[in-house]
């Protein structure tokens, strides 16, 4: 369940992230950007793989808040059953035995 | 599909039964499901030879259009890092941003084209997931034989043998998925000095990182993801069916001709048997990359490979059944029997001739712009420190910043001259050197004799001429300010 949820974060966000760079970087020049009032002094290749895994972070980050904010009630809310008593399906059963 | 209920006239429906997840000994954790390892059986056919001929002419394009020389440069380069990008004989720089537009908009526009008459012919054919796992699984086959084999392999325990194998696999695997990565990286910097950088072991950070990426990528797509990343990473995939009407061509079990399916002798009769001609051998399904049983009716898991078309026509041959009972074919053809005349004419309907129009409108306009589009950039940029000035004999002077871009392979000299205003001209260097596919940025200065301007913001024309006759020629706006004559 885990590395699905992970799966579904960062995917999309590659996705967006590489539509990102390639617009962003076609319309703007590396060079001609400025950091704090200061010119960046990097490469253009430096600047453009850093804007992308800079593009794919926010990407991240919004799927991680679909992610997080689209977990039911149940999900969130302390479950009144033991780990092991949990219906079949739930993301939070654990198998009898395996954990006390 | 028309669903056929169960007892109703006509075949009967053959029931879909439901695998449990994590069920039986092949099932293993991935990364987006609990999900059945899939082994693809090898198959031979009319198809299959299509969708090698589509591997190579692809690869044979990607691994060798990086090493294509052209007026002593590369003749495919994205040269990110200069932001040019060569293609055979044209330069084109940021400001052309439009042309790339056009040609996704026509790689779209062609998508969907393709896709309203057969389907998903990309995904099939020519998309790289497919390309490359075709390639990674030939490797697999090679190295840990067919799917009988791999199976038994990977149940076993972990012997010599079994380690060797797998060593030798990854390896190939790891290797052929490097130079993927270095090819991909040699479109964006020059690919030999590149190759030489790798030789040498002096590749810069980010070249050896993104080699590393792309790579990576290849590798976990082809070897390890396969079928998963068209079941559950690709957007195409899920949007796909928005394209499919009921004249798209898709593969089609034919189901009137196939059901009731049973396994029977060579020799019986399947009409007596009461039996149609799917002999439920179940080649379909272990030759499918996705693991659909096609006879379940069209999925979105199915890439359009066609390797079950050709599995089963194998069958149908052994048997001396006719052909085809997992076909090309149209819904409507399905069901009211069109012979292939019939398809083809109606890949002519509406939906068909809106793309045809759009992608024949989209195409014409690409390359109209493309034919008259002007090597040669020129942007005005008034000078803002000085406004106007009077200098010697009374005249007043603009100074002006020009960015000429030369877009041209070949070193040109342009000349500088102005109108719009009765006397003026241009009163510092008017000829300007321009290296071959470079920018200059320079300072000129504009002087008017007193008396022949009115005062206040005037428009006045530069005109930048190329100096060889080969009549590149820009002719960009500006502003000359002059004070006032009440002022004077």
């Amino acid at each position: 369940m885990l590395t699905q949820r992970v799966a579904w974060i960062l995917w999309p966000a590659f996705l967006v992230a590489c539509a990102m760079e390639f617009v962003f970087f076609s319309l703007f020049d590396p060079t001609e950007m400025h950091l704090f009032g200061e010119p960046l002094e990097a490469s253009r290749m430096a600047i453009y793989s850093v804007g992308f895994f800079v593009f794919w972070a926010m990407g991240s980050a919004s799927s991680f808040l679909t992610c997080f904010l689209q977990r039911s009630p149940w999900e969130v809310n302390r479950c009144p059953l033991p780990s092991a008593e949990r219906p079949e399906g739930c993301p939070k059963r654990e198998e009898p035995g395996c954990c006390n | 599909m028309a669903e056929t209920k169960p007892g109703a006239q006509g075949a009967p429906v053959s029931p879909l039964r439901p695998v449990p997840a994590g069920a039986g000994p092949e099932t293993e954790q991935a990364l987006f499901e609990v999900r059945r390892k899939i082994y693809p059986r090898a198959v031979h056919g009319w198809f299959a030879g299509w969708r090698w001929a589509l591997v190579w002419i692809t690869q044979v394009i990607f691994y060798g259009l990086a090493w294509l020389p052209w007026n002593d440069r590369q003749a495919v380069l994205f040269d990110l890092a200069a932001r040019k990008f060569y293609i055979f004989g044209i330069v084109f720089w940021p400001q052309d941003f439009i042309y790339l537009t056009l040609l996704l908009v026509t790689c779209a526009i062609s998508l969907f084209l393709f896709t309203a008459v057969a389907g998903r012919l990309w995904c099939g054919y020519a998309c790289p997931q497919t390309v490359y796992t075709e390639i990674f699984l030939w490797i697999e086959r090679r190295i840990e034989g067919d799917r009988g084999a791999r199976t038994k392999l990977d149940a076993g325990p972990l012997t010599a043998r079994k380690f060797g194998l797998k060593f030798a696999k990854h390896s190939a695997w790891v290797a052929l998925a490097f130079w993927t990565g270095f090819t991909f990286v040699g479109y964006f910097t020059p690919i030999r000095e590149l190759g030489a950088e790798v030789l040498g072991l002096a590749t810069g950070p980010w070249e050896t990182f993104w080699i590393c990426f792309y790579g990576f990528a290849t590798y976990g797509n082809a070897g390890w993801m396969r079928e998963q990343v068209c079941k559950y990473m690709c957007p195409y995939a899920r949007f796909q069916g928005a394209m499919f009407d009921r004249d798209t061509l898709v593969i089609a079990y034919d189901r009137s001709r196939g059901e009731p399916r049973g396994a029977r002798g060579k020799k019986a009769d399947p009409a007596a048997l009461g039996l149609g001609a799917c002999v439920d051998c179940e080649i379909c399904v272990q030759v499918c990359p996705t693991g659909i049983d096609i006879r379940n009716g069209l999925q979105y898991e199915c890439i359009g490979c066609a390797a079950c078309i050709d599995g089963c026509d194998q069958v149908m041959d052994k048997m001396g059944y006719p052909r085809g009972l997992i076909r090309y074919s149209t819904e409507n053809a399905l069901e009211g029997h069109l012979d292939v005349g019939g398809i083809v004419k109606r890949f002519v309907r509406p939906r068909t001739l809106v793309y045809i129009a759009i992608l024949t409108t989209v195409v014409v306009a690409g390359i109209t712009a493309l034919m008259l589009r002007v090597p040669l950039k020129v942007d005005v940029i008034r000078d803002r420190g000085a406004i106007v000035r009077e200098v010697e004999n009374g005249e007043f002077e603009n100074v002006y910043r020009l960015q000429v871009m030369n877009a041209t392979e070949i070193p040109r000299r342009y000349r500088i001259t102005v109108d719009g205003l009765q006397g003026l001209y241009v009163a510092s260097d008017a000829v300007v050197d321009m290296p071959a596919a470079g920018t200059r940025a320079f300072p000129i200065r504009l002087r008017v004799p007193p008396g022949s301007v009115a005062g206040g913001s005037q428009k006045i024309w530069f005109n930048v001429t190329a100096e060889d006759g080969s009549g590149i020629h820009v002719r960009e706006k500006a502003a000359f300010l002059s004070p006032k004559k009440e002022q004077n």
